[in-house]
């Protein structure tokens, strides 16, 4: 397994990672009504749904109300949760249909292209320029792909889930989650080969 | 097409092990497919240059997000702010009308349209410097929210504590507009994110600021 450390690796983990927790242990317990079970499962995801549905839906108002309605579900029906697969799994995997359900209530695509391309909190005078313009690029070119691909790649490289896990969580075949990720990849290359040249070939 | 050097002679092999790339360098392939991939690495230069494309691609996907900061910084309060007495689903149902996604939108967009004048040097904030001193107005450049029941002392300690001066607020989503050296930023923003009684303290620039 490649490791690699950095700052980034760090931000994300803190999302990612943020408890080595037996979840599926969290989910028996939810299913026993233990409210401190749910208020901790709901730390731990509130964010990454928050992220990974941003992606989606790209509206703030429809986020929120999917990511709620999403751990809803989890206290409503843990039984739901059948241990077969990763708990992580089962939840983005509910949060997806919310997601889709939710888009196409509101058909007109409200594609916030800004949101790629807002600055990160962490950005500022100190942050290096040619990284500044290495996210600004990757920011356009995340913004240009389908909310499908997009999701794709979220789940990769921020959520770390396995292409077999991917399938399951968008209800495709592995195949399919290959292909987007492949063009995904293929079209933000382009983009950053176009801006910096070799170096991103 | 760039010439494969000792590429196998498969190429369905060689684009299997291309398309599973994205999840070798996140460490998500079973053994087998590790190993595989690790096969044909040593023999494709082709597949190694896409190797060290992945690995910068996922360094700097996983820098993106951000917004999960805000919207994070908003579920702690609903949260924390209304603790065990209510049963969770109202907890959870429940909106906090002061710091809803409006203020993540907000701070997302840089303190846009609703704090964009905080940011500037608007006539009420001349006024202000202009009785208090001398030294020309400055912009903004942090935002902060308290906690609602956050004592006019505990403020100001913490104002002072970080080297801040109030530039703007509370405004109407009950955010602070501050302005500390640009210099020193940082080492404000720390002091401010590790105190208790501070919800979200961020890092705004306006348009001119530097």
């Amino acid at each position: 397994m490649l490791r690699r450390g950095g700052q980034a690796r760090d931000r994300r983990d803190a999302v990612v990672r943020p408890l080595v927790l037996d979840e599926a242990r969290l989910i028996a317990r939810i299913a026993a009504r233990d409210l401190r079970a749910f208020e901790q499962l709901y730390r731990i995801y509130h964010p990454r749904l928050t992220r990974f549905l941003t992606n989606i839906l790209r509206r703030p108002q429809l986020v929120e109300e999917a990511v709620d309605d999403a751990l809803m579900v989890v206290w409503k029906r843990p039984e739901g949760y059948n241990g077969e697969s990763k708990v992580s799994t089962w939840i983005f995997a509910i949060a997806y249909r919310i997601a889709l359900k939710a888009r196409s209530r509101h058909e007109e695509p409200v594609e916030d292209l800004q949101a790629w391309s807002r600055a990160s909190p962490e950005a500022g005078p100190e942050q290096d320029l040619g990284n500044r313009q290495i996210q600004e690029i990757l920011s356009n070119a995340m913004g240009q792909l389908s909310a499908e691909h997009r999701a794709v790649v979220d789940l990769t490289y921020f959520h770390e889930a396995g292409y077999r896990e991917i399938a399951e969580i968008m209800d495709c075949p592995v195949g399919t989650v290959k292909t987007r990720m492949h063009h995904a990849r293929r079209h933000l290359k382009a983009m950053l080969a176009d801006r910096f040249g070799t170096d991103w070939r | 097409m760039t010439a494969r050097r000792g590429s196998p002679s498969d190429r369905d092999g060689h684009d299997g092990v291309r398309d599973l790339l994205p999840w070798y360098v996140t460490g998500q392939l079973n053994e087998a497919e590790t190993a595989r991939i690790e096969a044909h690495l040593d023999g494709c230069a082709e597949c190694q240059a896409e190797l060290r494309f992945e690995e910068r691609l996922e360094s700097e996907v996983a820098r993106l997000p951000f917004e999960v900061e805000a919207g994070w910084a908003r579920m702690r309060r609903r949260v924390e702010g209304d603790h065990a007495e209510q049963p969770v689903l109202r907890r959870l149902q429940a909106r906090a009308p002061w710091l809803g996604w409006g203020v993540a939108a907000v701070l997302m967009l840089g303190l846009g349209v609703l704090l964009a004048p905080s940011l500037r040097p608007a006539p009420t904030i001349d006024a202000y410097h202009a009785l208090s001193a001398a030294a020309a107005p400055e912009p903004g450049n942090v935002v902060v929210i308290f906690r609602p029941d956050t004592t006019e002392k505990s403020m100001r300690e913490a104002l002072k504590a970080s080297g801040a001066r109030l530039v703007d607020g509370p405004t109407s989503a009950d955010a602070y507009v501050l302005h500390v050296p640009a210099a020193e930023r940082g080492a404000a923003l720390a002091n401010l994110r590790g105190r208790r009684e501070i919800i979200l303290a961020q890092p705004v620039d306006s348009g001119g600021a530097p």
